[in-house]
């Protein structure tokens, strides 16, 4: 009794924290419907905002800055109001020109804000954990409930704040007539616009008072766990936006419930599961899957949120227009349609190129580094398929790398090397071999996890599929004996062939060249054809294409399974190319990465992912020549979500917009035909 | 003794749809007859397109039956339908974005495809032939329905209004169905459109394509319909011959208002 009480003490503590990060969800999703990732962030900041309002003075970027030295609550009350400013900013620059573009959009220059926003932090106060200054509140002796159940002052004040801030939200949105602005343009935003709520306004207000949650909720969190970090809000950040799905987002009683049901679920299961606390992380989003999958609107939510607008990914267009930066894009863009009109023709030019820079390249470093473009590039179009393709946004595609790279370092270092004492050099064609199990592996991986998938659309889809990949790679860390756990596998063999070995960076590039150059063929074939079609149809209009007779759900699956094959395929020869493996290669971050390089290069073109990884691979090599690059390398980060928020805000329709790829087998309109 | 007259090619057996606890659709009966133009007329909110959802599939009935060409097709589903001959339509169009016209007619021939992955993969003759002979086809049903092939490479949504019917009309033609469902077709469009759309719709049942029209320019639909079925508050108020369905005071009340 008293282990399972100081338990659930824990769970509503951590509870909490969650309820008020996803209350911010829940929030602003109800007003504008984004799924705003930088509430993790903004979580982060409050932390630190507070910890250094309290101290008497902080390093910051290596300069030491004098600190007013506050109270909590003084120093929390000021984290508050700056970081809920700091959000209505954020609102300002990325989100509001925004709210007419097409729905990926947003969420990438979410995502983008996110990147900014922690690498300026971790170039701010560093990569060290900055301690939580003791508050008096803290030094008191903690209160025992039932002679067993300890909870610290501190504990009760967390719990205190979070009930009265949540009272406080509900009376607000309730009575004031700014919260009834919010809940009318929460309903419709056009006729709200159209009966005088200034809804940029009550926007605005969504994000100062989401914002402030997030603050109030991370410097909780950075009392009770006694540090703050730059990448301290990433997990509970994703975690509340599964405790937002779970309550129903939109919902802000949902939103508590969810918070509370996922504090305490994770405070049990740590508690009583085997090995429970290394397996927390992976218990949350079991349940969101579960639950996702149940009841896809979540436990008090509105089924119609479950449901994409029709139209196109990313079609229209951004509200600037004119400027010498349109003009840019539209050359761009216009250079990028005519390459993927060109065809196979287009695609053997870049070829022959790549092997001809391949040939002559003096240099081993930018050799590795265009073997990385070629790599990345193969990635981003195996998650082409199913997001420039099928239409269907998925943040759990690293999990089909993962499964390619781990089944090959498995099978020859873990198992014929470790176990049998097989050389790698024996066995080199298991390799070739282990090239199309991955895939077929993958694949089936990938149909496994789109099944449940099927009934969910829009930003429900992109969060289960996120729940997934999270799932594999808290697989990857905990289950040790299969994967050596965060250790990672070392010495994979380079390829060999025949006895020749093949691990010279050259001999790489070519190696991943001819491997690409396969990929972008078995995926041009596919597209370009009846099943392409299908996958067009359902990304444009899956009710019309049902109407057509496509069995809409066995082809999501198609091309669920061939984007893993991908996956699997190209991981198997990144595992080699590294010769090192660990989780960390297949975290979010990386999905996220391949995402922009899709959306940077153009969704649903053939060589778009490989444009897109060489503009992102190059810029981040010329960015170490920038002298304030190299004095805070992770700046490198920063900019590149900036250029993301740019490039978002002026082109939300991508770079390559107007780039589109013939679906119809090359040679069938041949002459008698027309 | 009468020659026993052959059996519908659709037909509807009291269909009641309710939306919680609203009764869009309250017991109603239809029957197709082969090679015909069916017209399904009735004023705004009579329940027309709850219809033709529940026959195309996007609406499960609450209760009814629903035989096509002898076979069952009440739990089908919409691809299921659509697979059974069925094609339609939408009242507002709905065309894929950024695909051509050529290919959004392709999508229409999406049954008559059958190539395996590995097939594709290596562009094995047989899926060339298939590809082909589709790609002629729908060649063929651009003229047919007045396109002509200049248009087959214009993206579809770009074209205007009347082209893009037209268009949605050969995709669903493609699928070679047995019958065809048509919702207001000849909205927005001006009297030559109209009377174009009409000689088009003639074509489609000379081929022995049954059509079911939704429509609500009487003159079109008294010109066309070989057989008429009148939709009021969700329940069948008239059906039979255009002329005298027409001219069924009921029917007339119905579009004029009641005098009381």
């Amino acid at each position: 009794m008293d282990y399972l009480g100081q338990l659930l003490a824990n769970g509503l503590v951590l509870g909490a924290v969650y309820a008020l990060t996803a209350v911010a969800f829940t929030l602003v999703y109800g007003v504008v419907r984004l799924v705003n990732f930088a509430f993790g962030e903004l979580f982060m900041l409050g932390a630190f905002l507070t910890t250094s309002l309290m101290l008497p003075e902080v390093r910051l970027a290596g300069v030491i800055v004098p600190m007013p030295g506050f109270p909590l609550p003084v120093a929390a009350l000021g984290a508050i109001v700056l970081t809920a400013l700091i959000g209505v900013l954020v609102d300002r620059i990325a989100y509001r020109p925004l709210r007419n573009a097409p729905r990926l959009a947003p969420l990438i220059t979410s995502i983008a804000v996110s990147v900014v926003l922690q690498s300026l932090a971790q170039t701010l106060w560093g990569a060290e954990e900055l301690r939580f200054p003791e508050f008096y509140l803290a030094t008191l002796p903690p209160v025992v409930l039932f002679d067993s159940i300890y909870l610290s002052v501190m504990d009760l004040v967390v719990m205190a704040s979070a009930v009265i801030a949540m009272a406080g939200l509900s009376l607000f949105i309730a009575r004031s007539s700014l919260g009834r602005a919010m809940r009318a343009s929460a309903e419709d935003q056009t006729a709200a616009l159209l009966v005088g709520i200034p809804v940029n306004r009550v926007v605005a207000a969504a994000f100062a008072i989401g914002s402030g949650f997030a603050a109030l909720a991370g410097l909780l969190y950075a009392q009770t766990y006694g540090f703050a970090h730059s990448s301290m809000g990433f997990l509970p950040g994703l975690k509340a936006l599964t405790a937002a799905v779970l309550g129903g987002i939109g919902s802000i009683p949902g939103a508590a419930l969810g918070g509370l049901i996922l504090g305490l679920v994770e405070a049990l299961g740590s508690g009583y599961l085997p090995n429970g606390t290394a397996w927390k992380d992976a218990i949350s989003f079991v349940l969101l899957v579960g639950l996702l999958y149940l009841r896809p609107q979540g436990l008090l939510g509105k089924p119609e949120l479950n449901s994409a607008g029709r139209g196109s990914l990313l079609g229209g267009a951004s509200e600037f227009a004119g400027g010498w930066l349109h003009t840019l894009f539209g050359r761009l863009d216009g250079g990028l349609a005519r390459l993927a009109a060109a065809g196979p023709g287009a695609a053997l030019a870049f070829l022959a190129i790549a092997a001809v820079l391949g040939a002559l390249m003096p240099s081993d470093y930018w050799l590795r580094i265009l073997t990385m473009v070629v790599i990345y590039g193969m990635l981003a179009s195996g998650l082409n398929v199913i997001v420039g393709f099928a239409g269907l946004l998925d943040l759990g595609f690293v999990a089909f790398w993962a499964v390619g790279s781990y089944l090959t370092s498995i099978l020859f270092v873990l198992v014929l090397k470790d176990s049998f004492g097989v050389a790698p050099d024996d066995i080199w064609w298991l390799l070739y071999l282990n090239l199309p199990l991955a895939g077929l592996l993958a694949a089936g991986f990938a149909v496994l996890l789109g099944t449940p998938t099927l009934r969910l659309r829009g930003d429900y889809l992109a969060i289960m599929t996120l729940g997934f990949g999270e799932i594999i790679r808290v697989v990857a860390i905990n289950w040790i004996g299969l994967t050596n756990g965060p250790m990672g596998i070392r010495d994979i063999p380079a390829p060999d062939l025949f006895g020749i070995p093949l691990g010279s960076p050259r001999a790489q590039f070519f190696f991943a060249l001819v491997l690409a150059a396969l990929v972008v063929f078995a995926i041009a074939r596919i597209v370009r054809s009846y099943v392409g079609r299908a996958w067009v149809a359902i990304r444009e209009d899956e009710e019309a294409a049902e109407a057509m007779g496509v069995p809409t759900a066995r082809y999501k699956l198609y091309a669920y399974a061939a984007s893993g094959f991908v996956g699997g395929f190209v991981g198997v020869f990144y595992a080699h190319y590294q010769q090192y493996i660990s989780p960390l290669n297949f975290s979010l971050f990386e999905n996220i990465l391949l995402l922009m390089l899709v959306v940077l290069g153009g969704l649903g073109t053939f060589l778009g992912p490989f444009i897109g990884a060489l503009i992102w691979i190059v810029f981040l090599q010329l960015a170490l020549d920038l002298p304030f690059v190299q004095a805070y390398p992770e700046t490198r980060f920063a900019l590149l979500g900036v250029v993301l928020i740019v490039l978002m805000v002026f082109r939300p329709q991508g770079l390559a917009a107007s780039a589109r790829v013939s679906l119809i087998m090359p040679g069938s309109r041949a002459k008698g035909a027309a | 003794m009468r020659a026993p007259t052959p059996a519908p090619l659709l037909e509807a057996r009291r269909i009641v749809v309710r939306f919680g606890g609203l009764e869009a659709v309250g017991g109603f009966d239809m029957a197709v007859a082969r090679g015909a133009i069916h017209g399904l007329i009735g004023p705004n909110g009579a329940g027309k397109t709850t219809v033709l959802n529940v026959l195309t599939g996007f609406i499960r009935p609450t209760a009814g039956e629903l035989v096509f060409d002898g076979e069952e097709i009440g739990g089908l589903g919409v691809h299921g339908v659509a697979r059974r001959g069925l094609a339609r339509t939408f009242q507002n169009i709905r065309l894929f974005g950024v695909m051509t016209v050529l290919e959004s007619v392709l999508v229409g021939g999406h049954l008559h495809f059958s190539a395996s992955a590995p097939a594709l993969l290596f562009g094995t003759r047989r899926s060339r032939g298939a590809e082909r002979a589709m790609v002629a086809r729908a060649h063929e049903l651009l003229d047919f329905v007045g396109l002509g092939s200049s248009f087959a490479d214009r993206v579809a949504t770009t074209l205007s209004y009347g082209h893009q019917r037209r268009v949605e009309i050969a995709r669903a033609l493609m699928s070679a169905p047995k019958m065809l469902l048509l919702d207001e077709p000849l909205a927005g469009m001006n009297a030559v459109e109209k009377s174009e759309i009409a000689d088009l719709v003639r074509q489609v049942r000379a081929q022995g394509i049954a059509v079911l029209l939704i429509e609500h320019d009487m003159q079109i639909v008294r010109s066309l319909c070989d057989h008429l079925t009148v939709l009021e508050y969700g329940k069948r108020l008239a059906d039979g011959l255009p002329e005298a369905v027409l001219a069924d005071p009921a029917v007339q009340a119905a579009y004029l208002g009641r005098a009381r």
